[in-house]
Parts: C-alpha cells; structure tokens; sequence
C-alpha cells in the first residue's frame, strides 16, 4: 500500500511533503522533519500573522508571537490531536494565546480600542489558490455573521477574542455589569453559530 | 474529581463557557474553570459549543503576508535544532543506556525531590516600594539538580522567563520541557527545549504564573509529554 509519507526511495523531498495533508505532516514533525515544519509554516503563517497583527496592532509585536507560536509548534509537535481540531485551528490557538500573554504583559491602555481603523500595514496575501478562495468565501460568511449581529454583541467579542481584553476590563471599559457582557457574549456566539449553518441551538 | 470537591459549586457555571472561549476569562478564572470543566459535563457541552465559533474567528481578520524575516529566522532555528537532534542521536545510540539506567537521572533529581522544602530566594529589583508592580523583575533562584547547574526565574507582570546555565544535554531521545504546579500537580507547557553546548537556554514560560505554586522542568521523550516522567531538574518555587 502506498504510503505518503514515504517515496519509493526512502527520501521525503519538499515536493513529495507538500502533497501531504496537515495531519500526516505533523507526524514529521513530531519525529523532527524540518522540512515537513517548512510546509506548515508556509501553509498557515499568513494567517497566523494576520490574526497577530489584528490583535497586537503593532508590527514587531505581532512578529514575535508569530515567531514563538511556530517554534512552540515545531518543539510541542506531539501535543497536537486531531480529533481536537485541525492544525490551522491548533496553530491559530497557540497564536491567540500568544498574542493574549503579550497583550496582557502590556497596560491596557497601551493596547489600544478594537476597531475596524488602526491596520496600517495592511498587505494583500501572496497566493490565491482554490484553498484560498475557499477560506474567502468562510471569511466573508463569517464576517456577515459577526456584522450581523446587535452592536453590543460583537462589540465585546471582538474586544475579548481581538482585543485580548478580559471580561471585567470590558464591563469596566462599557460601565455595564460584567453578567451582562458575559450574556452578550454567549448571545452573540451562538448566534453566529446559527447564522454559520448549526441551527441546534434556539436563540431567545 | 468527587462531587464534594468545592470546585463543583464554582460560581460561573453557565455563564463562564462564552468567555473562557473567547480568552475573556482573568488567568485565576480560566485555571478554576478549566478545572470547573472536568467535572460538569454541561459546560463542557457549552464549551465544545461555542469553541466552534471562536476558532473560526481568525478568519475574520483582513488577511495579511507574513513577513519573510520572519520565515528566516523561524526556519533557521528550526533547522539548526533539526541537525542538532540528529547529530546527537547516532552518538546516543551509540552508548544508549537501559531503561533503569534512566536511574541517575532520578538520582540527580534526588534532591529536587525535596521541593517542598525549596527556598525560593526572592530578589525584588528595581526599588523597594513607590514604583508599579508591573515594573518590577522578581529573580527567584531555583532547585537544580546538576551539580554545577543554576537557574532563576525572572517573573515579570506575572509572567515568567527560566534561564538556565550550566545544566546536561537532556538524556538521549529527550528533550527538556517546562511545567506549572497548581494545587500539587504539574500541568504541561508548549516549552520544550535543548541546552547549547555550554547547557545555557532562556525559555519563557507560556502562559501567567496566577495559581502557580512552582516552575519545574523534567526530561522528556522528544514531543514532550502530558504527564511528567521523571522528577523535575529544575524547581522555582513560586511564592
């Protein structure tokens, strides 16, 4: 049976890693296959940058939690378990932690107000491939979604998930009683879960 | 985790699941939640939920390149800890050692085992008073078990940084991987790393030291584990 993470030779060249799926590159990783890590990395750090910079709003900031994000990944390998998820949405959670600690460590008035101004460098991605223009096609649904919803809804969701804010900083920052921003949280999240397509749940 | 655990009466069951995903939680809370988790099975059911979500959010973002700089020096790294793992697996295996030669390893850490005993040598830098707490650098002095290694923890608006000297190559096939003890167990960290020849490494602790009553670090399997293997070489008490 073939087996992809092998070529007949033995050998695991770039152009053989970059048929592989995720998945089975993590397993390379894992054994300590660089050239497996390059893969990733070239498959998810525009958006891993992306977020980063959404969230730190300053370059070099956004760099370094790139930076130790994919070492953390390339080093912790093994922790990754794909029933929990796929290796973007792992590597996505590593960079949003990352970029919370960094926030964190900063006052909040240095972090600045979640808007939609602010992104300076703003740089088209290089590639658009089909896979590209799929994630185009979920991003815009998810930002419908996001938009969709009452003002004070996204509001503190995007000041908690992009602002790296904690929900008391935001009751504080709103003057509105922290039971109430969590409420808003939840309302909002799982109305967008409606709107993504998952019905499950009545929204009162 | 028994129902009598007052962990089970925690006081944002239901309501707490949307921040936690969101990363809204204050560290203290994220940490008694995720224990809150463990044992009520509604919100976890709130949590898988709503987490769907959350992690699609990023693509929300505007989408941006990533910075070749950034490519270079993270695959430079990579590479170099790459070659470093293979120069020392022949050599290893070459003198591998038995599974209960792993002994001196846990005798080193003999001492380590003492670690409810760790004196923790706190050193408050930056002035005595008057000044923010977020400005001050703690240098807490840490349990080595090498006989010539040293390693402090320098904690900083809650966070923390190991640096590390003089402390062996982690044992073959191993690599060093950092922990957090909260309520007497040893959570696992994303830190996983090798010492340079001379056995110096700094390595910033993941996550805030809220709750955290010790930094350790053991020698792991390369990939780290989720439950430590053997005893700790490394242990920062942390007041």
């Amino acid at each position: 049976m073939f087996n992809p993470l092998r070529s007949a030779t033995g050998e695991r060249s770039a152009g053989h890693l970059r048929v592989l799926a995720d998945e089975e590159l993590m397993q390379l990783v894992y054994r300590g296959n660089a050239d497996a890590f390059e893969v990733i990395y070239d498959r998810h750090a525009d958006a891993a940058f992306s977020l980063a910079m959404r969230m730190c709003r300053q370059r070099s900031l956004a760099e370094d939690v790139v930076q130790e994000s994919f070492l953390s990944l390339w080093r912790s390998g093994a922790r990754y378990d794909r029933k929990r998820g796929s290796v973007r949405t792992w590597t996505l959670g590593i960079v949003h932690n990352r970029a919370i600690d960094a926030l964190r460590r900063k006052t909040v008035r240095d972090r600045g107000v979640v808007s939609d101004e602010g992104i300076e460098e703003r740089i088209p991605a290089r590639e658009r491939t089909e896979l590209e223009f799929a994630r185009r096609d979920e991003a815009r649904e998810l930002r419908d979604a996001l938009e969709g919803l009452p003002e004070e809804q996204s509001r503190v969701i995007e000041l908690a998930y992009f602002g790296g804010m904690t929900h008391i900083e935001i009751a504080t920052m709103l003057d509105t009683p922290v039971g109430t921003i969590k409420g808003r949280m939840r309302l909002g999240l799982t109305k967008m879960r409606m709107a993504l397509g998952d019905p499950a749940e009545v929204v009162q | 985790m028994s129902h009598d655990d007052p962990q089970d009466v925690y006081a944002g069951c239901g309501e707490d699941a949307a921040p936690y995903v969101l990363g809204a939680l204050t560290d203290v809370e994220h940490e008694a939640f995720r224990v809150h988790l463990e044992s009520c099975a509604i919100c976890r059911e709130e949590v898988a939920s709503l987490a769907v979500v959350a992690h699609s959010l990023p693509a929300a973002v505007p989408q941006l390149s990533a910075p070749g700089e950034v490519r270079d020096r993270v695959m430079a790294t990579v590479k170099a800890e790459a070659e470093l793992r293979q120069e020392r697996t022949p050599r290893v295996l070459s003198r591998r050692l038995g599974p209960k030669h792993t002994a001196w390893r846990l005798g080193l850490a003999s001492a380590v085992t003492t670690a409810a005993a760790v004196i923790a040598i706190v050193l408050a830098l930056g002035g005595s008073g008057g000044s923010h707490a977020s400005q001050h650098t703690q240098l807490i002095r840490a349990q080595v078990s090498a006989p010539r290694g040293t390693a402090t923890l320098a904690v900083s608006a809650g966070h923390g940084q190991l640096r590390i000297a003089g402390l062996p190559q982690s044992p073959p096939r191993h690599i060093y991987e950092v922990w957090l003890e909260r309520a007497g167990k040893a959570h696992p960290t994303d830190a996983l790393f090798t010492v340079s020849v001379a056995g110096n490494a700094t390595v910033a602790v993941p996550g805030s030291l809220a709750g955290v009553k010790a930094v350790m670090v053991t020698a792991e399997p390369e990939g780290g584990s989720t439950v430590p293997t053997s005893k700790p070489v490394i242990v920062a008490g942390v007041s």
